[in-house]
């Protein structure tokens, strides 16, 4: 019994913070399901688009472009602060996570502000045509999401500002990091949807 | 204490470390133990089982549509008790029991197949099992208060509407649905993950078993295709519930969009059930033919293009709609096509068939009953995809038919051959063979008693779904055959329970390996320990058990004094890192119940969405916060 071949994994690291982790898959195929619903509902608002005679429907404003534009911008550098926290929890270094989860809260709660006030702005809602339902079924599945990962950014912060950032902490905030890059990407073919699209949608009429 | 293993390496302190190994993979004790279990074998074995009651009370609901309409005029039923009864049989049979059942049958056995200690998201799993029997719950909860769906499994609006279907029946169907599709998308997800990440060293894709490869496939299709049918039942929910206008003609929606979201949800589904029995039957014909696979790149690739191809037919459930005929021309080109991808695997099962040296086992017998229903169920289903010859039997019995052809042909007779080919390999103990081949011939005859008459009542014009009907339509005959087909079907249930149960006792003890298979699974104990092997394996064939023992490698230098595992590269399965699992935990648990809360308030009062929110939200807090303060960096 003796002569059975055997190779020792003792050596190799009880860890590793990249896309060798399992974790990271699990985060990918969160993101493909959360992003298939996504375009399901883009293409749903376009099929509807199709039937409808006049679009936007009558009474409905057209939508702001200056503040949801604006937002995006500060979005998309919301990443920089979770590349930051990222890239510091590969190497251990708690003053990095620190800052860039910080950074990223700063960046995304500005955001969530404006996106806010423009919410306020619309001048109709989910029951006054079809219109209104899409475009807050797509900013409020958008914002939860948002608002969820927010929470365990900062939970992580926390996490992270007690000490208690062991590899599985670490590994967190990398995996933190791809779903903020997943929730950012994701909503710009939204903000084309229901920002952009009414005017090249009626310009077709 | 030695290892269980039928091959295992002698190191120094074995006995010791293999004590460790059941200390750190023992189950917590007690009723909040028992809720905390996180081993894939536990969490799967609660699939199966729930699944299979709920198979029961999909059948039994059956019976009672089969004894309705046995003969003309019965007033067995009233017409809306027999509305809530079929649609809570064909909800019952596609959520609660197909999709379950295959991927319960997965967490069982995919890591073993792989070669590893447990799924890769354990606490992931044990939540899923929890959110599905809740969902099952819920469901029945409606139903045993006469609030059970009536509108058909689909739930087309307007019907489902709230201006047809006032109340909260379509509510309890919508709802169950997201319990079932959060479960389903927690195992594929796990699935992935752990095919992707945890095989065994040496075991590269092109040496994946079969069953391996359809779990991989069908798992991808969940991710895909579950966020429509969350899409479509939210679009329902919603318009009932706030008044949204998605689907909603009287508000301007549109309810033929219900119907492509739910069929680019729906036609995958017999996929996502069908690919495991795929799998299964692979295994099966494997291992009592005794001989490698004939083919075995072409059924990976048939599979990988069935996967595709069943994300291109959804429209052939809408010929009756009106869409314009170019569209209808490329979905019946499609729905033919996939019959191609379907065949190249029969082909290569039969010439494995004939190349090997086949046991008539039980599993084998139920495995010759599916090809032979699934081929007659295709070709119905191939003159379905012709829209001439659908519209003529759109929603007559001749689809019910179909797709009982299909579906039982096609899933649960593979399912029960998996039942015997791995009930060994769960309990320690064979079934027995004789009740098993008369228990496979009862459900063939009685399946084929009661769906093949519904052949012909579709062709003389028999809608599906109506109550009754008058005795001067010609119904009668094949109806009161189809009744008596109902009862052998039950009668072939009760036989598989009573196998089941008293081989559970009495069965012969199976061993490590009863049928000399080739997969993993067979090399270690029956049933497995909760840590699976003692020494995980290496593999250096597609069939790792077939090798000389000279050839067979081992895994060493994994702790065991905590949960484990082995990483290995995603494409040549070489190892890269270790991976501690964690341990039973009862947030999971804690977890499905806030969900639930919010789920099920939601149907009555919207605000529970937002009170659920918050109360899964602190449950996640509590699940994923650092007990140990930093853990061993070594």
């Amino acid at each position: 019994m003796n002569d059975v071949r055997t190779v020792d994994v003792s050596g190799l690291p009880p860890y590793d913070i990249s896309h060798q982790s399992p974790l990271w898959w699990g985060q990918l195929m969160l993101a493909f399901i959360e992003g298939t619903m996504f375009f399901i509902l883009i293409a749903a608002y376009f099929y509807t688009r199709l039937r409808m005679d006049v679009w936007p429907p009558p009474g409905d404003q057209f939508p702001h472009l200056l503040l949801p534009s604006l937002a995006l911008v500060l979005l998309i550098l919301s990443c920089a602060g979770s590349y930051w926290a990222s890239e510091a929890a590969k190497k251990n270094s708690r003053p990095g996570m620190i800052g860039g989860l910080l950074l990223n809260l700063l960046l995304a709660g500005a955001v969530l502000v404006m996106r806010i006030i423009e919410w306020h702005s619309l001048n109709f809602n989910w029951k006054t045509d079809i219109q209104g339902s899409y475009v807050w079924a797509f900013i409020g599945l958008h914002t939860f999401d948002y608002i969820a990962e927010m929470v365990f950014t900062a939970v992580l912060l926390v996490i992270v500002l007690v000490g208690r950032n062991g590899p599985k902490q670490r590994m967190g905030v990398h995996v933190d990091s791809i779903v903020w890059y997943f929730i950012v990407l994701i909503w710009i073919p939204i903000y084309v949807t229901i920002y952009w699209a009414p005017f090249f949608a009626e310009a077709q009429q | 204490m030695i290892a269980t293993q039928d091959l295992a390496p002698q190191i120094p302190n074995q006995a010791e470390e293999i004590e460790q190994l059941q200390r750190s993979w023992r189950h917590p004790r007690g009723v909040l133990g028992w809720l905390s279990y996180t081993t894939h074998q536990a969490i799967g074995m609660r699939y199966i089982v729930t699944a299979f009651i709920m198979l029961l009370a999909g059948g039994i609901e059956a019976l009672l549509m089969r004894t309705q309409l046995a003969r003309p005029d019965n007033n067995f039923l009233s017409p809306d008790k027999y509305n809530q009864i079929f649609t809570t049989h064909g909800t019952t049979m596609m959520f609660l029991f197909a999709v379950p059942m295959m991927e319960g049958m997965a967490v069982y056995l995919i890591p073993l197949m792989c070669g590893t200690r447990n799924v890769a998201f354990p606490r992931l799993n044990a939540f899923g099992y929890w959110m599905f029997l809740f969902g099952v719950l819920f469901l029945y909860w409606g139903v045993f208060t006469n609030a059970a769906p009536d509108m058909g499994w689909f739930a087309y609006p307007p019907l489902s509407g709230p201006q047809y279907t006032p109340g909260k029946r379509t509510d309890y169907w919508a709802q169950m649905i997201t319990f079932t599709e959060v479960s389903a998308l927690c195992v594929a997800t796990e699935i992935i993950a752990t095919i992707f990440k945890m095989r065994a060293p040496g075991m590269s894709l092109n040496r994946m078993p079969l069953y391996v490869w359809s779990m991989l496939i069908q798992s991808f299709m969940v991710i895909f295709a579950m966020p429509a049918v969350v899409v479509a039942s939210s679009y329902l929910l919603s318009d009932r519930t706030i008044a949204t206008h998605f689907v909603n003609p009287a508000e301007g929606g549109d309810p033929i969009l219900y119907q492509h979201v739910f069929w680019f949800f729906g036609h995958p589904e017999v996929y996502i059930i069908f690919l495991p029995a795929l799998g299964f039957v692979s295994a099966i014909v494997v291992a009592h033919s005794r001989r490698e696979i004939f083919g075995y790149t072409a059924m990976v690739l048939a599979q990988v293009a069935n996967g595709f191809i069943a994300f291109g037919l959804w429209v052939h459930h809408m010929f009756a709609t009106g869409l314009p005929q170019i569209g209808e021309a490329y979905f019946t080109a499609s729905s033919m096509m996939i019959a191609i991808t379907s065949g190249v695997q029969i082909f290569c099962w039969l010439a494995t068939l004939w190349a090997g040296k086949p046991r008539l086992t039980a599993a084998l017998h139920f495995v010759y009953g599916f090809v032979a229903i699934f081929v007659l169920g295709g070709l119905t289903g191939v003159v379905l995809a012709s829209v001439p010859l659908d519209w003529q039997v759109h929603d007559t019995y001749f689809v019910v038919a179909h797709f009982h052809y299909v579906l039982i042909g096609g899933a649960l007779f593979p399912l029960f051959g998996a039942f015997y080919h791995w009930f060994p390999k769960m309990t320690g103990r064979l079934m027995n063979e004789k009740l098993g081949k008369l228990n496979f011939w009862v459900l063939f005859i009685g399946f084929n008693l009661t769906f093949f008459p519904m052949h012909i009542l579709g062709l003389k014009g028999m809608p599906r779904r109506v109550y009754t009907y008058p005795t001067e339509m010609g119904w009668e005959q094949s109806s009161f055959i189809a009744t008596v087909g109902a009862y052998v079907i039950a009668l072939g249930g009760i036989l598989f329970i009573a196998n089941v149960l008293s081989s559970r006792r009495f069965g012969a003890m199976a061993g490590n390996n009863p049928w000399s298979a080739d997969s993993l699974e067979w090399a270690t104990a029956s049933p497995p320990k909760s840590y699976n092997f003692e020494y995980l394996p290496m593999v250096t064939s597609r069939y790792p058990l077939w090798v000389q023992r000279s050839e067979r490698a081992f895994v060493t230098g994994l702790r065991s004094d905590r949960r484990e595992a082995l990483v290995t590269t995603l494409m040549d399965a070489e190892p890269h890192h270790r991976y501690v699992l964690p341990t039973s935990s009862i947030w999971p648990f804690i977890t499905a119940v806030a969900v639930s809360i919010g789920f099920a308030g939601s149907i009555f009062n919207p605000w529970y969405l937002t009170w659920g929110s918050v109360l899964s939200g602190l449950a996640l807090i509590g699940w994923f916060w650092p007990r140990r303060p930093v853990e061993l960096e070594s």
